[in-house]
This record gives C-alpha cells, structure tokens and sequence, in this order.
C-alpha cells in the first residue's frame, strides 16, 4: 500500500462528527443518515467525480470528498512508467464477471523474485476464475467483433448481457462460444433497432451464415425474447453511404423501396434484396450510376438477385420515385435488363 | 367441456416471477390447461394482444379466472375425413344435423395431400451390408461416406437406407399403407439373399403434407401476432416457420399460399393442424 494522502480523511467526512455540521441525525440510529437539512426526505445524488452528496431539490452539496467509486485516478498509459502507480487496479465489471473479490500474486519485479535459473520464484499464476475464462473470452471475442464494424459501445454492453444470459441459461452450452457471440451480436443490433444483416456479422465472424442462424433461432427460443422484424429502410443509410450515394439518391432509394414493399411489386423477396434494386434504381436515375456488381458487394446480395428484384420494380418505375425528385436520367431511360 | 368455465389452478413451480426472460418451463408446456391459446385461435383484431398477455399472465398469476372470449367452442368439428373412421353414428333420422353448426368455424374445404412419409422397421437380424450392395439390385454402399445401403425401388417410389443391425429406414412413400407395403418388399429383399429377415415395430417417423389456401399471406402480420409460435426470417429463409403446439405439427407458410405441414405421426394431426390454422391464414389474406 503506498503513501500519500488517504482518499478520503475520516475528519472531512460530516457524519463522523456530530458538532455542528450541515447533516443532523434525525434518530438516535446505528447508521448516522446524510441528509440535506432543508429537505430532509431528498434522495441525495452523489457526484462522483467531484464526491459530492448532492439534494437534488436545492442544489446544497451536503456531503464533501466522499469515497470515489470510480477507477483509479493515476491510472496513465503512460510507457514509460516501469511501476504502475495503481493502487487498486483494473475496474469491476461485477454486472457481467462472478463479482467476486479475488485477489491474485502478480509477477515479481525486484530480483529477489527469481531463483538461480531466472524462473520466477513464486508461479502460480493460473486460473483466476476458471468459470468465468470462458466468458471473458467471449467477451473479447465480441469486442474485437464490434471493431470491426465500428459498434458503439451500448451494442457491445448488449451483446455481453446477452451472451451472459445465454450462458447462464447453459441451453446451448454444446454451441461454439464464438458462434452463440456472433448471434448475440446479431440479436443486439437488432435489438438497438440498427440491423445488420447475417453476412455483415459473417465478414467479422469465423463462424458461417448457416450456424449463425442456427444459434441465433436457439437463442430467441432459450432466452424467450423475440424481435422486429427487418425492414428495408433499417440499411438504406448504411449501402448508401459505403457507396458514396449522396442524401437526396439516399432519400430516393428509401422512398422507392418502401412504395415498392406496400405496392406489393416484390412478395417474398427479402429486404434486403429489394433496398439493393431499389438503391439501384435510384443512383441509376440519378449522376451517381452504380453497377449492380458494386451494389452487390456492399449489400452482400448477388447481382442476379438484383437483377430479379429490379425487373420486378421496373414496370412501376414512375409511381416509385419520390415526387420531388431530381431526375438525372429521366425514368423511360432507365436500364432495362 | 369444463375447460372454459375456470382455469385449474396449476403449479406454482410453472409461475416464472419475471415473465419473459427467465428460463425453466416455457410458458407453452403440455401441462397448461386446454385451451389457454396453445391451439391457435382466430385473431379478432383488437383482442390479439390481450391474448398474448394473457398467456404471458399466465406465468404470474396462478389461473386468473377469467375466461378469455376468444374461445368461442372450436371443438374439432369431425367431417369424416378420408382414413378416419367417424367418431358420431348417426342417431335416430338421418335428417338431424350432426355436427353443431358453427357458421364462424367452417371447414375449409381443402385437404393437405401427403406428400412423404418416414418409417422405421426392424429387420431383427445382423446383416452383412458387403453382400447386400453386392447382390441386390438398385443398391448403392459407400462406407466411407455413409454405413447404411440405400436401395431402392420402383413401385411404391421409395428409398431405404438398410444398416448392418438389422434396422431399416423407409422414405419416400405417398400414404401409410404404401409405406408398410414398400418396407415389406425392402425386407422380402433382405430375405431372398439369404437373411433370416422379420417385420418387427413397424412404425411411421413423419408424415409430410402440403396444401394450397389459394390467396397470398401476409406473412408480416402473422409474426407480429404469433410471436411465440411463428419464426419468419427472410435472411434465412423465405417461409414462415410456425410451430403449432397442439398437435405438434411445423408448418411452413409461403407468401404464395402455399402450406408444408411436417412432424405428424398420425395423418389426423396434419389435418387437425390444418384445420387449425386455416382461419387464421384467413384472417391475413393480402387485400390487393
């Protein structure tokens, strides 16, 4: 334990002195009550970068330099420092981990911790929760998924939950931990109302579409949950803009696949084939002409695919297109293929 | 018919305190009382959601008492259908009706046609598959991809995949009858290149059938509405996957119309499911 000032001094705290300081005991209790003299039935807020124990109703900070909760503040990424100034190391994840409080010996740093043939003296350094590896793998594994395709971090804190749900459950506990947090990834984006399709979560996966699908089916089954369906304008912002399409192509394609999808052209065909025509249609109308082919590749969808939806959206070109759009090309010279 | 007047109150092992997301006994397990929305009902549109609440009630609140409207008599109404000895023999005068004259629960007038039929027999002896693939005619054995001999014949159009235990698998059949017949020519087989062949626990595995309703679905509100039963994933596949629970029958339902009923063991079931849900298909006919 190093030197230097405690975090907190047992003089500041107010409810350890009983003279005349801002918070009273109302009772004669084992546990002195902080409370805001004013409002006396205010929940206090605590501030916990400047811990303070703040009422919430007039704003008086009763409690000064409480105990701060929050990861170590000297904690630098600093290379340079051989000694890691961290009294209390890495922050908790007691939500998601066992929550327990184990402590382990860390490698020695002076050389009397090695013996004559330099192996370090004392070597246990195994399993610090064997139950639990196998989820902070997970864990991993999921957060470098989610670099892959820049997921913000509320997806990932989803996906985690659902993976500790799911494992929890231990219902699919034959299942590849990967495959079950490629599903989990898949259900949170769906569950954040961001879809992304089974192929995008495929090219940051080694696990294959088919398995996916099958533990995502299991998973909805095994934690009783189910989603929304997906709709085509839930990947209109994202295939647009890998491609370059400016807003106004974006709004067209967007406009022509929802009338599409109520005009019932397209029955049967998945979403997203029918936004990857629809996409089509509209850069082709437009100054921005994208092939199939490139449409194909960011969608994940076959160019024929393409071709099929388009031939069925082709014949009601006109009523498809927003009404105040600009038409580059005009709709009778549309491609037809 | 004591199944619509009160609920009996249940064990209280299946009340999950939480609803939703706890695991244990889903909420549509076999030893829920008749009638609690396990056989699925005609939706009548503003009632859809308090019946799915009531189911999810059903977790918390041991037997509410409340007998939900929806479940107006849909006793299977038994048209004599083909296989199917009727279960009513008419009474006095052939004039009096016999079955009750539901005019909201018609029969739909369609019969899900079978189309493949699975089943097991066992033969009852060791077999040597060498001499089999050898000598049989229309045999094919490759032991390194599969251990079984798969032969076939012409006349009921079948396959059978015969293993070395003696047990036989026969598919491919269009009705009961020429499943048993097609199994029994598999083991006259068997018999003729010299093993002492039996017929023994003949049994049908699965019946498949498929239908037509002949209007398009709309598959999107079918989701919303039996969330808990359907499974519709255009991404993986372009059908409706519905796991009716009554008779545990899947059905596969198809934009088009068109219905896959699989998972019977008897040829009632596939009916029974059909009957079941055709209203409901009925309910989600695509307008245009």
């Amino acid at each position: 334990m190093g030197s230097g000032r405690p975090l907190c001094s047992p003089e500041s705290l107010p409810w350890t002195t009983d003279s005349n300081s801002m918070a009273s005991t109302s009772r004669g209790d084992s546990l002195p009550k902080v409370q805001c003299p004013n409002h006396p039935d205010a929940i206090l807020v605590e501030d916990y970068r400047a811990g303070d124990m703040i009422c919430p109703e007039c704003g008086l900070v009763v409690g000064d330099r409480v105990i701060d909760v929050g990861s170590e503040w000297r904690t630098f990424t600093n290379e340079k420092a051989t000694k890691d100034p961290s009294r209390v190391g890495d922050t908790q994840n007691p939500l998601l981990n066992g929550g327990d409080l184990t402590t382990m010996i860390s490698k020695g740093t002076g050389a009397a911790s090695f013996d004559e043939f330099g192996n370090s003296k004392y070597q246990n350094r195994r399993t610090m929760s064997s139950s639990d590896r196998a989820m902070l793998n997970a864990f991993k594994e999921i957060t470098t998924m989610a670099d892959r395709i820049n997921l913000p971090r509320n997806i990932i804190d989803r996906t985690n939950n659902l993976f500790k749900q799911v494992y929890e459950q231990k219902s699919l506990k034959g299942r590849s931990n990967d495959a079950i947090a490629s599903a989990c990834l898949y259900i949170a984006c769906r569950q954040e109302g961001v879809p992304r399709t089974f192929k995008e979560i495929c090219a940051v996966s080694r696990i294959s579409k088919k398995e996916i699908g099958r533990c995502f089916k299991l998973i909805l089954k095994a934690l009783e949950t189910s989603v929304d369906l997906i709709t085509t304008g839930d990947f209109m912002s994202r295939f647009c803009s890998n491609l370059g399409l400016p807003k106004q192509v974006q709004m067209a394609a967007t406009y022509i696949a929802r009338k599409a999808v109520e005009l019932d052209l397209v029955p049967g065909r998945s979403p997203i084939s029918v936004a990857a025509a629809a996409i089509y249609m509209a850069s082709q109308a437009s100054a921005e002409k994208k092939t199939q082919k490139e449409i194909g590749d960011i969608a994940g969808v076959a160019d024929v695919t393409i071709r099929q939806s388009y031939r069925l959206i082709y014949p009601r070109a006109a009523d498809l297109f927003p009404p105040d759009f600009k038409f580059d090309t005009p709709v009778d010279k549309l491609p037809q293929l | 018919m004591e199944q619509n007047n009160s609920l009996p109150p249940f064990p209280q092992g299946l009340a999950s305190p939480q609803g939703a997301m706890t695991p244990g006994l889903p909420i549509f397990s076999p030893m829920m009382p008749y009638g609690t929305g396990l056989t699925p009902q005609p939706v009548q549109n503003t009632n859809s959601l308090s019946l799915l609440e009531e189911q999810q009630r059903h977790g918390m609140v041991g037997g509410s008492g409340q007998t939900p409207q929806l479940y107006h008599s849909q006793v299977s109404t038994t048209t004599a259908l083909p296989g199917n000895t009727p279960l009513y023999t008419t009474p006095l005068t052939p004039m009096t009706p016999i079955t009750p004259a539901t005019p909201a629960s018609e029969s739909s007038g369609i019969v899900p046609q079978l189309q493949n039929i699975v089943s097991t027999v066992n033969l009852g002896c060791k077999l040597d598959l060498k001499t089999i693939a050898l000598r049989a005619r229309n045999a094919e054995y490759n032991p390194k991809r599969f251990a079984a001999v798969i032969m076939r014949i012409r006349e009921p159009r079948t396959t059978a995949l015969i293993f070395s235990s003696g047990k036989m698998v026969c598919t491919g059949a269009k009705s009961e009858e020429q499943s048993r017949l097609a199994a029994r020519k598999y083991a006259r087989v068997v018999q003729k290149l010299g093993f002492p062949a039996k017929f023994l626990d003949f049994k049908i595995q699965n019946m498949v059938g498929s239908c037509d309703v002949k209007f398009p679905i709309r598959l999107e509100g079918l989701v919303l509405t039996h969330q808990q039963f359907s499974s519709y994933e255009p991404e993986l596949f372009p059908g409706l996957i519905y796991r009716m629970i009554k008779p545990r029958i899947v059905l596969l339902i198809f934009v088009s119309g068109k219905v896959v009923l699989t998972g019977a063991k008897v040829r009632g079931e596939i009916y029974e499911a059909f009957e079941n849900i055709y209203p409901i298909l009925k309910g989600f006919r695509k307008t245009t």
